[in-house]
């Protein structure tokens, strides 16, 4: 695969930085509302603070970050030069970070001068920056497989927003949607086509580079976000015209996609040839045994769900021992698990993991190259010591155990997930404060050397 | 045939073998384990050297000639070289300062740097060079080969 990095290329620090520490100031609002309103988040997918939750996680957090490395990786991965990166970036990251609070806003209150207004700020900054990636990507070839599946990514985001405009619409009462469809898809193009696709083209580069395992397989690289993209788009014709069982068939073959990236990057990791497993690699694998159990369960529910009166007894026995059994009957309990395991098991712990090697090395390359000879830069390990970075991971896997039992119908333990959630998001945050002050130090220190 | 891709690639990876050996060392050694480590990591600081030296003193020249570019891909892969010998000085000193955890930060970096570099040589360079240097590429990768065992004496 022909990847040009260039770090002569790379953007101003404040670029990715500005997203990379909003993103734990998004973790620490969810788990206060897992804290305040545990018990109605786990109660259903659909309550307004479930929503506002989903919500937090995946624009407040998790879009944040993508954004955030995206503005990295273009120009140094993919050899994409922006135009005015900084400008830029402090336009998208105000709109997207407004965005997300005033939608997290209006399902906590149901107001749809709330939705129109999240609806208008959240697509204005995710076409601004997708407009600019897609300049800046023009005339790259396509025989980079990150440049493709950045590119598909791209497209899976904008397909994401524009359903999630739809919704807004609805619920802001312009016009008749049908919600719960329109919000499976949503979420379906949301997590997969754009989430999943960009983090199988990041993991092609980042898992072999930084745990010296061997490349994924060639057939896998060249296929999964083609095979992906079709699938879904598949899924949501046949679910908007009606076939459900097709659409159920197609959206099975997708969680299986999932499980399969998971797996294979797990089986990677296990051929590492590095001596011992730093936080972010207890991250990535965290993360995709997350994705692998979300995706068996999924399955495995789905066909149980699918089966009717023909389940096998031991099912139903399970059942009438669960707390809430008619949830986990109609499908809502074990969805509103895989949620779990995907928001915050998987995509929240990669991004947490990636966090620790991208946010040091910025802070080495810029100190580098801001530095004259007279002040070296800091090495990695003086920017964020691991001990530190390892305290804050183990408190987060901590969090992700005690809500994934919440959401099996445990309601103190949602309380004491959103506790420890929050503690881990705090922790993230003081992390990336004192890396970036790290930078801020050694800055004054080449200046007043130069000065000297 | 041996591509000069394939040959080149490998001896990455014998770098990696050998740079992933300093940090099993640091990890499991119970005795001597800084000796060890500073021996381990002088085996891999010159297996490296070894690549870089055939690498500027044959295929460079030879890629430079035939295809002309003096100032194209082979400046900066030369200029990547000259980052990755700080970057391994740094970490030798560590070592030799006796902070594991310093030369853990310093290995840090210059796995990045060294991982970087490889992903372009092996995706873009060393491609150029076997559609570049048809005729001679088997004898070239026989004087590479001699380069490199010769400064691993």
């Amino acid at each position: 695969m022909a990847v040009i990095l260039s770090l002569e290329q790379a953007p101003p620090f404040a670029a990715p930085l500005r997203f990379f520490l909003t993103a734990p100031l998004f973790g620490m609002a969810v788990a206060a509302l897992v804290v305040v309103s545990g018990e109605e988040l786990f109660a259903s997918r659909w309550t307004p603070a479930a929503l506002a939750a989903t919500h937090l996680i995946t624009v407040g957090f998790m879009l944040q970050i993508m954004i955030g490395a995206l503005f990295q990786l273009l120009p140094v991965v993919a050899g994409a030069q922006m135009r005015r990166p900084l400008a830029t970036a402090r336009v998208v990251h105000a709109l997207l970070a407004a965005g997300a609070l005033l939608l997290a806003a209006a399902f906590l209150t149901q107001q749809a001068q709330l939705f129109v207004l999240a609806g208008a700020l959240l697509g204005g900054g995710v076409l601004l920056f997708v407009t600019t990636a897609l300049f800046a990507l023009r005339g790259l070839g396509a025989d980079s497989a990150s440049v493709r599946d950045i590119r598909r990514a791209l497209f899976g985001l904008t397909v994401t927003l524009a359903f999630g405009l739809m919704l807004v619409g609805g619920l802001a009462g312009a016009f008749a949607v049908p919600l719960p469809q329109v919000a499976d898809i949503h979420l379906s193009w949301g997590l997969v086509g754009w989430g999943g696709v960009l983090l199988a083209g990041v993991a092609y580069v980042v898992v072999p580079m930084f745990q010296l395992t061997p490349s994924f397989p060639g057939w896998f690289e060249r296929h999964f976000s083609l095979a992906v993209l079709v699938f879904l788009i598949a899924w949501s014709v046949l679910d908007l015209a009606g076939w459900s069982l097709a659409a159920r068939l197609f959206a099975s073959v997708v969680a299986l996609a999932g499980g399969v990236l998971a797996a294979i990057t797990l089986r990677l990791q296990t051929q590492s040839k590095r001596a011992k497993l730093d936080s972010t690699q207890q991250c990535w694998r965290f993360a995709m045994g997350s994705a692998l159990a979300a995706a068996i369960l999924w399955l495995t529910m789905s066909a149980l769900v699918l089966a009717g009166d023909s389940r096998p007894a031991w099912f139903s026995s399970l059942l009438e021992e669960t707390p809430a059994p008619t949830q986990f009957v109609d499908g809502s309990g074990w969805v509103l698990l895989c949620g779990v395991l995907v928001l915050v098991g998987a995509f929240m712990t990669a991004m947490n993991g990636m966090l620790y090697k991208i946010v040091p090395f910025l802070v080495w390359l810029h100190a580098r190259n801001a530095g004259g000879r007279g002040t070296p830069a800091p090495n990695m390990r003086q920017v964020l010591g691991e001990p530190l970075m390892l305290r804050q991971a183990r408190t987060h896997f901590l969090a992700c155990a005690l809500l994934v039992l919440a959401a099996f119908g445990v309601p103190f333990l949602a309380l004491a997930g959103g506790v420890a959630l929050f503690v881990a998001q705090a922790l993230l945050l003081a992390n990336l404060l004192k890396a970036a002050g790290v930078y801020r130090r050694h800055l004054r220190a080449s200046m007043a050397a130069a000065a000297a | 045939m041996l591509s000069i891709r394939d040959f080149m690639s490998s001896d990455h990876r014998h770098c990696d073998d050998l740079f992933a050996a300093v940090e099993a060392v640091l990890e499991h050694a119970q005795a001597e384990r800084l000796p060890a480590a500073q021996a381990a990591f002088a085996s891999f600081a010159t297996a490296i050297e070894a690549h870089f030296t055939a690498e500027e003193t044959l295929l460079f020249p030879a890629f430079e000639d035939a295809s002309g570019m003096r100032f194209g891909p082979t400046a900066v892969m030369r200029d990547e070289h000259e980052q990755m010998r700080e970057q391994i000085r740094l970490a030798g000193d560590a070592l030799a300062a006796g902070s594991a955890d310093d030369y853990a930060g310093e290995a840090e970096t210059l796995l990045i740097l060294m991982q970087q570099h490889n992903v372009k040589e092996e995706g873009i360079l060393y491609p150029m060079c076997d559609r570049q240097l048809v005729a001679g590429a088997e004898r070239l990768v026989g004087q590479i080969a001699g380069c490199m065992s010769g400064a691993g004496a």
